[in-house]
């Protein structure tokens, strides 16, 4: 880390969050009106995003509730589609250079798909636990901002913008992931077979598992063939700020 | 159900989505990787985001796969010549909304 102060390092991570919010705010307000129609409160809805703060799985347990799913089924489903994020926490972890136990745990809350992805291409300057809390705080403050517009005032986006919002965070996972494939084809090989494995593995099992295997299986694969840059000082930080 | 259980319910998937979040705060402090699983595990960032992208980009619209293909495609290109992530996200949703204008 370099000498730069906490403050500074924080309004990075919170600047490199902002293209979350115009992915999470949309489907915030998808979830809480799903919820709402399923029969829960306005309290309710917002306290579960509060709490849970992962929002492929809040969809499917009020969608399970609607149609009458057992508390331990919707738990277990939850717990399944979550469970990629151990992986995701082991990276964000082990690339994070500094940070106490307690202020891990903290940042352990925030880890998500889109911060994992955001966090872990960033350069090493921004790899400190200050610049990942930023950066949730603005994803958790989108995802809850969502929540409670979907829960209090349904739909007031128009269905052609909320429906062209649905490829933002898509353009964010590539915004992320193509620049670090030029000039490195091997590692576009590997990307591109983790395409297609995942691809595969989708039409026979569900998305949760085929999106670990296809991960660990092509990352185990690549530790044979990929080289990577070991210092990622340039990154793609010209990308994210 | 009672709205106690809904509680109960955001209670357990509280639980069961902080848990293994927490677990790698604890313990990869502690743990000391070789070079081979360091490696392992600097290439999952780019395996999984691969994995999230595809295939469910050409799903962002069921009924209109040139949705996901043209907003993906245009972040593709842009992403490529290094545009910031903020540009790739606009001009994505800014071509989505056209074609949504002609569908």
């Amino acid at each position: 880390m370099s000498n730069k102060n906490w403050k500074a390092s924080y309004m990075t991570g919170m600047r490199s969050g902002l293209p979350v919010i115009l992915g999470f705010v949309p489907v915030g307000i998808a979830y809480a009106i799903m919820a709402r129609q399923a029969g829960f409160s306005v309290l309710e809805t917002c306290s579960m995003s509060i709490a849970v703060f992962a929002g492929a799985s809040q969809m499917m347990a009020v969608g399970m509730y609607e149609q009458g799913a057992g508390l331990i089924a919707m738990i277990v489903a939850t717990f399944i589609l979550n469970l990629r994020h151990l992986i995701m926490s082991t990276c964000v972890m082990n690339q994070m250079q500094d940070g106490s136990t307690a202020g891990r745990l903290l940042a352990a809350f925030g880890v998500t798909d889109e911060s994992f992805a955001i966090f872990t291409t960033e350069s090493k300057e921004n790899s400190n636990l200050m610049y990942f809390l930023g950066l949730i705080t603005v994803t958790y403050l989108s995802w809850n901002a969502g929540t409670l517009i979907g829960a209090v005032a349904s739909d007031f986006l128009p269905a052609i913008v909320t429906a062209s919002l649905g490829i933002a965070l898509y353009a964010m996972f590539i915004g992320l992931l193509f620049p670090n494939l030029t000039g490195n084809w091997k590692l576009a090989v590997l990307v591109l077979l983790t395409a297609m494995c995942n691809t595969v593995l989708t039409q026979v099992m569900a998305s949760s598992w085929a999106l670990i295997i296809s991960t660990l299986l092509c990352a185990f694969i690549g530790v044979f063939f990929v080289e990577l840059d070991e210092e990622k000082e340039e990154g793609n930080t010209d990308g994210i700020n | 159900m009672a709205s106690t259980d809904i509680f109960l319910l955001i209670a357990g998937m509280m639980a069961v989505t902080y848990i293994p979040r927490a677990i790698p705060a604890v313990l990869v402090d502690k743990m000391k990787f070789g070079s081979r699983t360091e490696k392992f595990l600097k290439l999952i960032p780019y395996t999984a985001m691969a994995a999230l992208i595809f295939p469910g980009v050409f799903l962002v619209d069921n009924m209109n796969p040139i949705i996901g293909i043209a907003g993906g495609a245009v972040a593709i290109v842009l992403a490529m010549r290094k545009c910031q992530i903020m540009v790739c996200v606009l001009a994505a949703v800014a071509v989505d909304f056209v074609l949504y204008l002609f569908l």
